[in-house]
């Protein structure tokens, strides 16, 4: 059940609960021992001033009550003597006048025992006991004492307190900041890594300190593991690519001689069933091309080319371009740049020919005659580039199949392409650390990449 | 016109082919398996141009053609690459290669290339200068253009476009050869788009009336003729 809730809880909250658990601890701790104390010095000196008491109005045998002069000879005796010149001792008679003594009184104190403040004015006494008794015939005797041993001694006591439990709140409360900053830090070594191996830096790896400490063999454990899918990445990116460029070879010369024979075609049947396989190998070698520029892309080395970028030009002027393909086909295309990103760096080739080939997209599958719109928008922290036209759109439970490679769709949307267009311009929308996400234009697709800027 | 041209290439499969091919087109091609062969070749014999693999074992298509220049032999060298090395397009550039492509190519594309580069070489026309194609003049400093000395008004990309066919006027420019120069990509489109603008050059040359000067070579490219 704890478990269950520590597991669930952050790594902050987790801090921030025993912080203020060890606070309680600790405040509750000395506040006890503070009331102990001054209970404990309570009664010592309570006990102190009852036994004075029973020495001053200590009676000889036979006397049934000690006489006034006998009580003011007494507090004289006491008032000299070293162990109890401290002890303030006062003798009223029954209308509270004083009768003798060492002291005065701002008010009347009651009968039994109680507490004394600096504002009784009694003098050189700031906090102390005091102890009202009958002495017979109406009087009373009052015996007072400090519970202090020193001057400013609760000053000094509340210094020694915040001293002592101050650094014991500091030392602990720095302890574990400076350890959950320490866990968060090297655990955000680890989300950096595969933040990074997401964005396409596949060779990224977890730091290694070198002290061998847990994290160090949790990163080492986790390096080993993206050596091993590396390598198996690799491999598997070398035979796909060995087997699109192997295939590639042969195509391009097919291609070569188709072209040659529908150059040397006379006869416009037979020029048109050329021109028919011809599309076909061009097709074909499209595909390839989609394969292998995907591959390129997703090894990460475009990265480095990466420059900044006018994104709302780039856009306004691909899209210009391609408007007389639409026109073409009998569509119209508008394009708004509402958003003017300063700071955009990416792949300029790359993004124009995954706008290229989203219009593209856009013209085969829109409605005829219909609109298709391009947009640049401000995004939090980033920009989104969206293409949607008003063809049939894509359902809900296909988008997903829909970026897989060769996705191929049950809808009429599926018939033509290779099924490669739209994960190329994923993985170039990847490679600039955004999504693609594809939604309804109502009707119609409308295919968005959310990029952040840099 | 015939072309006496040496393929360096160290994939024997791949060369026989593409050699096969070039053959079929009517031209004489030798062969080099590795870049010392070629060297040699190229110290024994003239050829109107070199098809040359960048990567080779003893000595690396680089290098020839560094060496080329450096011992001031000016022939027109065509550099093919692999996919993964297209980003170092500017290296081969810079080494002395007068164009650069990502295997594999069509025996029709190299070809449509090597005429570019020879014809290229042949009138040294700078990009700033005005171009003369029969009656058509393209100025793409002015971004004007005129045929028949009546001004056509054509939008950016259509003037460029026109200026590259101008420029090689006679020769066979293929879809790739004007994406790559006209639109300045380093990818191929799916969609039609060199097909759309060529129909609209050729809609705006042809409304004073005159021929249709661009003529479409089936499954290749296009080809300026006025």
């Amino acid at each position: 059940m704890i478990e269950r809730a520590i597991r669930r809880m952050s790594l902050r909250r987790l801090t921030a609960c025993v912080l203020i658990l060890f606070l309680i601890a600790t405040v509750a701790t000395g506040i006890s021992i503070l009331a102990a104390n001054r209970v404990t010095v309570a009664r010592l000196v309570d006990q102190r001033i009852e036994a004075i008491a029973e020495l001053v109005l200590e009676r000889d045998a036979g006397q049934a009550m000690v006489p006034t002069s006998e009580i003011r000879a007494r507090i004289a005796t006491l008032s000299g003597a070293r162990d109890t010149g401290d002890v303030g001792l006062l003798l009223l008679d029954p209308a509270g006048r004083a009768l003798g003594g060492n002291i005065t009184l701002r008010r009347p104190l009651p009968l039994g025992r109680s507490d004394l403040r600096e504002r009784d004015g009694i003098i050189g006494l700031s906090h102390g006991r005091a102890l009202v008794r009958e002495a017979g015939a109406g009087r009373r005797l009052v015996v007072v004492a400090e519970t202090e041993p020193f001057d400013s001694y609760r000053a000094t006591r509340t210094r020694i307190y915040l001293i002592g439990f101050g650094s014991i709140i500091l030392i602990v409360f720095g302890g574990i900041i400076a350890f959950s900053l320490l866990v968060s830090r090297r655990i955000g070594d680890q989300r950096r890594t595969v933040e990074a191996i997401i964005a396409g830096n596949i060779r990224h790896r977890v730091p290694v300190t070198g002290s061998d400490d847990e994290f160090d063999r949790q990163a080492a454990a986790f390096n080993g593991m993206l050596d091993r899918i590396g390598e198996l990445m690799e491999g598997l990116r070398g035979v796909s690519n060995d087997i699109a460029h192997d295939l590639r070879t042969p195509l391009a010369r097919l291609r070569g001689q188709v072209a040659r024979i529908a150059q040397e075609a006379h006869d416009p049947v037979q020029a048109e069933r050329a021109s028919a396989a011809l599309a076909q190998c061009d097709t074909l070698l499209a595909m390839f091309a989609a394969l292998l520029r995907i591959a390129e892309i997703e090894a990460g080395h475009r990265q480095a080319g990466f420059a900044p970028i006018d994104l709302a030009e780039l856009v306004e002027e691909t899209a210009t371009m391609m408007i007389p393909v639409a026109e073409e086909a009998g569509q119209r295309l508008g394009v708004t740049a509402t958003a003017r990103p300063t700071a955009f760096v990416g792949d300029r080739q790359l993004l124009i020919q995954a706008l290229v080939n989203l219009i593209g997209n856009a013209i085969k599958y829109g409605a005829p005659g219909g609109a298709i719109r391009v947009a640049l928008d401000g995004a939090a922290g980033g920009v989104t580039l969206s293409v949607a036209d008003d063809g049939p759109g894509i359902p809900p439970e296909q988008r997903a199949r829909a970026l897989r490679r060769f996705g191929r769709l049950d809808s009429s949307r599926g018939q033509a392409g290779h099924g490669l267009g739209l994960p190329l311009v994923a993985a170039i929308t990847r490679l600039h650390r955004g999504r693609l996400v594809l939604g309804d234009a109502e009707p119609g697709l409308r295919v968005s990449l959310i990029m952040p800027s840099r | 016109m015939s072309l006496h041209l040496i393929l360096v290439e160290d994939d024997e499969d791949y060369a026989q082919g593409l050699a096969a091919d070039l053959k079929a087109m009517g031209h004489r091609v030798e062969r080099a398996g590795d870049g010392r062969q070629a060297l040699a070749a190229l110290d024994r014999e003239q050829y109107d141009a070199v098809i040359l693999d960048r990567m080779m074992p003893r000595l690396d298509g680089l290098s020839v053609v560094e060496t080329l220049r450096a011992r001031g032999i000016t022939v027109p060298v065509i550099m093919l690459t692999a996919l993964s090395m297209a980003s170092d397009k500017v290296d081969g550039l810079e080494a002395g290669a007068d164009d650069y492509v990502v295997k594999p190519v069509a025996a029709e594309e190299l070809v449509a290339r090597i005429h570019a580069v020879m014809r290229g070489r042949r009138w040294m026309v700078s990009e700033t200068d005005t171009i003369r194609a029969g009656d058509i003049v393209v100025s793409p400093t002015s971004f004007r253009a005129w045929r028949g000395g009546q001004p056509i008004t054509l939008a950016n990309l259509e003037l460029k476009l026109l200026a590259e066919l101008a420029r090689h006027a006679g020769e066979v420019l293929t879809r790739a050869m004007l994406i790559e120069r006209v639109w300045g990509y380093d990818f191929e489109p799916e969609t039609n788009i060199v097909d759309v603008y060529i129909r609209r050059l050729r809609m705006k040359l042809t409304e004073q009336g005159g021929a249709d000067p661009i003529e479409t070579v089936r499954g290749i490219g296009y080809s300026l003729n006025p």
